[in-house]
């Protein structure tokens, strides 16, 4: 009866100090996981219910001693159990949704189960789950998006603080012994003692290492963006491998739109927006035509890695590669290569476009019209930079057969009909790709064998036959997906949540197959994708598209297009021999939910039209008449660019001058000699612009430019990091935080522990040399004793001559002097007289102090050698046994 | 100092001439005596504790001597204990004489300056109390009369353990008149062949034992004991030592004030025996077991061996981190 009582209060004290932590330790490692995989679904409270659960129930099972094999065994019954009945529930109930859910609860449930027999049972589990933990942490850690080193810091913080408590608790808690009141007492003590000294050594390491850690982490930063750029030069098809779910993923500069596409279950919407843009494409009646806008063109299928993929080395590669936000203002790229493999020749004109960017894009690639082939920075109205954070002018190839009303699916807007089938009609001048060029069309005709891809592929032969016009194979195509069923209703629909098969992990191409053949429900990819497999199997030359749907909701502002995160769209080019590359958007609209149109926002002022703008250097700067001095060899004049053979000097006036540093405004003193800056002279009456000549040189022409020249917006050169300049500005003027990999982290986390080590060996030694300097500072002779004494008694410890239950002068006697001849017994004894006599110091004694206390060194190295001596001090345990109490027998002083 | 050194050396050398291999037990007796204290050794038969006892007092004593001589020698008595031993036979008793008619107080052998109390646990607890008074108050009573003992009054007791038969155990208040008690133990391999070898010689060297120190010599020393300085810290750590043999769990009855005192008593004869002028901290070691153990009763016979050297060595190795201070 008493013994049972008392096993119970054994047991909830085990619970408090055992259990609670580690259901905490659970808890916060749930919630590390949650912030990085959202995908669970459920609220990270319930899961860690579950757990601490699991961890309870086996604790107290096994506490009792209950057998392995027959709970194992039960709780694979119940387990099952769960299972079926909720396979088998009736009704609307979502199965799948349960399953899932019962799922993860349940092995939240075993883990926690796991745990709790490995606490219970075994006295050194704790490593194992410290290990488990750690990783789990680290792995999510480094799964989410930011990271820095304060923030890893943070993340880990947790699970090293309870690996050091279980480290501290489990010697105290002998495997079953049984603890008294007094002892749980002493126990609470102790780890209050602990948690004090943890708190304080992180406070002291935050305290003393601030600037290390800082420097740490700018230095960590650095190298991330370096790094990055290397992938981005790479031709950034391995960056951001990032297989969730949906269009979009966040990036560190935003959301963007994946460079790889996977179709998958779910995809996530926002409306934020994107970017707008000014299209100059009208009709010839003046009527806007938008055209889509892309962002990557995913050429190949990579049949083992199940999704469509970036492939910059394919036949007629026509994306432009550079990223606008890195382009110092009014700079202006042209890639000739694009012009050149441009393989439109009809209906081919050159489309002007201003495009910009918000907060919410990601800033690393173009967004245009398809063929881009130039762009030129342009500065953002100030008004707007808060909206936008940066912009570019682009001129792209288009076709006229591309405009989005030619593109749309007819499902949407069946009046479209009639129009496109003008098109059509134009295309079916094409009657197959014999005259193209073979390889081209191999690769872009190219699909993966066997399996769902044939059947993708018969299904597709079977729509329309073999030697049909290219133009119907496609209409084919679309058609077969705006096919009715007996009642009139369409078979394919459109829907976000696709796919709902019981498996949300089962590949892509499995997806497709089940999206043609099953579902007929998915989502823009589902369409995209299927239609590519499906035209390629015909034969003609497709690509996968992503980018954006171009929605013309209102003619208020004239050729103006706004973009929002929703609109981001997968859809199909087919190549036509001589028209290019032509849009097709199979996507069915989505007739369940109609979205409300949103609202297009105020454009952005157009720029200012500049009739000069300079790449200058400063050499001089009057801050008082707010003029300087400027030498040049590059310059844009009224829009061309040039490039003189000698500098030329310049005197600039900025009296009503803007002056720009990074993107944000700043004021004139900001400038120095020196600096590499952009001047910007507008075109406006006020001035005096001279104009351009055609056949004068230009030397004469630049002699002629106005001294002073007036000037409206110098750009300053961010003047350090070189490198940085290229990289995104982004218009941030903080250091960007960067995602760290895993190897970083890793190196990271090694270095520290690592550097930890080092630390901890070192201890020792640095004790030594603590009581060899404090010899060194004692005033008074009898406080030089006293420390020399204590050296001696370290150093001879440490030699490995220890001390056990003898007193210091026997320990002189017996053990040190039959060892080392260093005259410790004649020291001592000066040493107790000194000590306990209340004597003056006489007049020998701190001479045989000085000879010691030079002999204790000299006769330990001949003792144990010099290297010895040294590895002697490395020995952390021997140094750990010198600052222990001396073996207390088990009946304690309570009074002590 | 050198001549109290020298007069220990040679008391102490006198005795190892006889008692061979037992230098620490010796001096443990010559503590005592320098404590004025009293000593027990309890041992097996045949240790040698009695032939210790009657050396030292023979180093001492003078042979033929009377008690209360005017030349100042020490006397010393030997009474062997038995069962059927009376008080009186201790004491003394009135006897007439026939020549004054009157009874006159025949002494018995207690008044003596060393007395040797053999066997001291065989006699009968009446005749243990007898010893009491003189051992604590150095005076004897008998009838009306109240008769004091000279100030140098030595007690060697020697027991036989108190598991063997024919025996009282000695109550807790006489042991605590006892400044210490010591057992024997037998000698190592190679002192035994030496006293086989030589034992001859050393018996009779017992009959001719030498007195080496004078009555005057013994007071000297003495009071030499009582001026040996111990520090502050040390009577610390003996105060901590008391206090936690009170309250230890394995220990029935801790140590008494008095033995407290006895504890700081012994040490400085202990640290003078040891040729110091002061003590320190080996000697709280050194003499800790002889000093209190006795003095304590134990709760089993395992804590008996470890709780008071548990004590000990804790507040030693206290004492031995503990850094110079001068006392003001």
């Amino acid at each position: 009866m008493n013994e049972n009582s008392s096993k119970i209060s054994q047991l909830i004290f085990r619970y408090l100090l055992v259990l609670l932590p580690t259901s905490i330790i659970g808890y916060v490692t749930l919630k590390f996981l949650n912030l990085s995989y959202t995908s669970l679904g459920t609220s990270v409270v319930t899961q860690a219910i579950y757990f601490s659960l699991g961890l309870l129930i086996a604790y107290t099972l096994y506490f009792f001693r209950a057998r392995i094999l027959v709970t194992v065994v039960l709780l694979w019954i119940v387990y099952w159990l769960f299972d079926t009945s909720i396979k088998k529930l009736p009704g609307e109930f979502d199965v799948f949704y349960a399953t899932a859910r019962f799922q993860l609860y349940s092995t939240l449930f075993i883990i926690g189960w796991i745990f709790g027999f490995l606490l219970q049972r075994y006295r050194w589990a704790y490593v194992l789950i410290f290990g488990i933990i750690f990783t789990v942490t680290l792995v999510s850690v480094s799964a989410t998006v930011d990271v820095s080193l304060s923030y890893i810091l943070i993340h880990l913080l947790p699970s090293l603080g309870y690996g050091l408590y279980m480290l501290f608790l489990t010697p105290l808690l002998k495997d079953n012994a049984i603890v008294t009141g007094k002892q749980a007492g002493r126990l609470a003590i102790r780890i209050a003692m602990f948690a004090l000294i943890v708190v304080l050594a992180l406070l002291a390491t935050e305290r003393l290492f601030r600037g290390e850690l800082k420097a740490v982490e700018t230095e960590l930063i650095a190298r991330g963006a370096k790094e990055k750029e290397k992938n981005q030069n790479n031709g950034g098809d391995k960056d951001g491998y990032d297989e969730r779910h949906g269009l979009m993923e966040k990036k560190d500069d935003g959301l963007r739109l994946k460079d790889t596409m996977k179709v998958s279950t779910k995809m996530s919407q926002s409306d934020k927006l994107m970017f707008c843009s000014k299209l100059d494409n009208y009709f010839e009646d003046g009527t806007p035509a938008p055209l889509y806008f892309v962002f990557h063109y995913l050429t190949r299928y990579d049949s083992v890695k199940e999704s469509f993929t970036r492939d910059v080395n394919v036949p007629s590669f026509d994306e432009i590669d550079i990223d606008p936000t890195s382009l110092p203002m009014y700079y202006s790229f042209t890639d000739t290569s694009i012009i050149r493999k441009s393989l439109a020749s009809k209906y081919r004109k050159v489309v002007q476009a201003q495009v910009y960017l918000s907060e919410n894009t990601w800033k690393h690639s173009v967004l245009g019209p398809s063929s881009v082939f130039a762009l030129q920075t342009i500065p953002v109205e100030k008004d707007f930079q808060k909206t936008f954070l940066s912009a570019y002018r682009l001129y792209a190839y288009s076709s006229e057969l591309n405009n989005a009303y030619f593109v749309y699916n007819i499902s949407a807007n069946p009046m479209l009909e009639p129009l496109q089938d003008e098109r059509h009609n134009e295309l079916r001048n094409v009657r197959n790709y014999k005259q193209v060029d073979k390889e081209f069309v191999e690769y872009y005709t190219d699909i993966p064998r066997g399996g769902i891809y044939d059947s993708i592929a018969d299904l597709a032969r079977s729509l329309v036959p073999m030697d049909a016009r290219p133009v119907d194979k496609v209409l084919a195509v679309r058609d077969f997906f705006l096919r009715k069923n007996e009642n009139g209703k369409r078979i394919f629909r459109y829907t976000l949540k696709a796919g709902a098969v019981d498996d949300p992990n089962i590949p892509s191409s499995k997806m497709l197959y089940d999206f043609l053949f099953k579902t007929h429900a998915g989502y823009c990819t589902y369409y995209a994708g299927a239609s590519h497999f499906m035209l390629r199997a015909l034969g003609i030359p497709t690509r996968f598209t992503t980018g954006f749907a171009t929605i013309n909701r209102s003619d208020k502002n004239k050729g103006w297009y706004w973009f929002y995160a929703s609109q981001a769209h997968a859809w199909t080019q087919v190549y036509f021999p001589e028209y290019g590359w032509l849009d097709f958007d199979m996507t069915i609209g989505n007739e369940e939910q109609r979205e409300a149109p949103k609202p297009d926002g105020t454009p952005p002022l157009p720029p200012p039209d500049p009739w000069l703008v300079l790449n200058a250097r400063t050499l001089d700067v009057d801050s008082i008449r707010k003029s300087l001095n400027v030498s040049f060899t590059q310059f844009l004049f009224f829009d061309k660019p040039f490039e003189l053979q000698q500098s030329q000097q310049k005197k600039i006036d900025a009296s009503l001058c803007r002056v720009l540093y990074d993107k944000r405004d700043t004021t004139f003193n900001a400038i120095e000699a020196g600096d590499s800056v952009i001047i910007v002279s507008y075109n406006d009456e006020a001035k005096r612009v001279p104009q351009f000549r055609a056949n004068t040189p230009i030397e004469q022409q630049v002699d002629q430019f106005p001294s002073p020249i007036v000037a409206d917006e110098i750009h300053i050169y961010p003047k350090k990091k070189k490198e940085q300049d290229k990289k995104p500005g982004g218009g941030k003027p903080t250091v960007e935080e960067k995602k760290m990999t895993w190897e970083e982290i890793a190196w990271l986390a090694g270095g520290i522990t690592g550097g930890l080590i080092v630390l901890i060996f070192l201890l020792p030694a640095l004790y030594l040399a603590y009581r060899l300097l404090a010899i060194l500072f004692a005033g008074k002779p009898s406080r030089k004793v006293d420390q020399v004494y204590r050296a001696a008694l370290y150093r001879f410890h440490m030699a490995g001559i220890e001390r056990g239950e003898e007193t210091p002068l026997e320990y002189a006697q017996l053990k040190v002097d039959p060892k080392t001849n260093a005259g410790f017994e004649a020291f001592m004894r000066v040493y107790l007289r000194l000590k306990y006599a209340n004597l003056p110091v006489r007049d020998g004694d701190m001479a045989t102090v000085s000879t010691f206390s030079g002999r204790v060194g000299q006769s330990i190295r001949r003792m144990n050698g010099v290297l010895n001596t040294v590895f002697n001090y490395l020995n952390i345990l021997r140094a750990l046994r010198y600052f222990q109490q001396p073996e207390k027998n088990d009946h304690e002083n309570p009074s002590l | 100092m050198n001549e109290t050194i020298t007069k220990l050396k040679a008391l102490t050398d006198n005795i190892e001439t006889i008692i061979r291999g037992k230098h620490q037990e010796i001096k443990y007796v010559v503590t005592a005596l320098l404590a004025r204290g009293h000593i027990l050794i309890e041992d097996n038969p045949g240790a040698g504790k009695t032939v210790l006892a009657k050396t030292l007092a023979q180093s001492i004593s003078e042979t033929g001597l009377d008690y209360h001589t005017a030349n100042g020698g020490v006397t010393f008595k030997r009474i062997q204990f038995t069962p059927d031993l009376l008080p009186m036979d201790l004491i003394g008793s009135y006897i007439f004489d026939e020549g004054k008619k009157d009874f006159v107080f025949k002494k018995g052998p207690l008044f003596t300056h060393v007395l040797l109390a053999d066997e001291i646990n065989r006699a009968s607890p009446k005749v243990q109390s007898a010893l009491l008074e003189c051992m604590a108050e150095n005076q004897i009573s008998s009838g009306d009369h109240t008769f004091d003992l000279d100030q140098f009054f030595f007690t060697i007791a020697t027991q036989n353990p108190i598991e063997m038969e024919g025996t009282y155990p000695l109550p807790a208040a006489q042991l605590d008149r006892f400044a210490m008690k010591i057992s024997f133990g037998y000698v190592t391999e190679d002192v035994e062949f030496d006293i086989y070898t030589n034992y001859l010689t050393i018996n009779k060297g017992k009959e001719t034992v030498k007195q080496v120190l004078s009555y005057r010599d013994i007071i000297d020393l003495q009071q030499a004991a009582e001026n040996v300085y111990v520090h502050p810290e040390l009577v610390k750590a003996i105060v901590r030592i008391a206090q936690a043999t009170r309250n230890h769990a394995d220990i029935a009855l801790g140590c008494s004030t008095r033995g407290g005192i006895t504890f700081i008593k012994c040490l400085k004869a202990w640290a003078l025996v040891n040729q110091r002028d002061y003590v320190i901290e080996d000697d709280i070691r050194a003499i800790a077991q002889p000093v209190l153990s006795h003095r304590l009763i134990f709760r089993s016979r395992e804590a008996s061996r470890t709780a008071l050297s548990g004590i000990v060595n804790q507040e030693v190795s206290k004492l031995a981190k503990l850094g110079i201070t001068q006392p003001q």
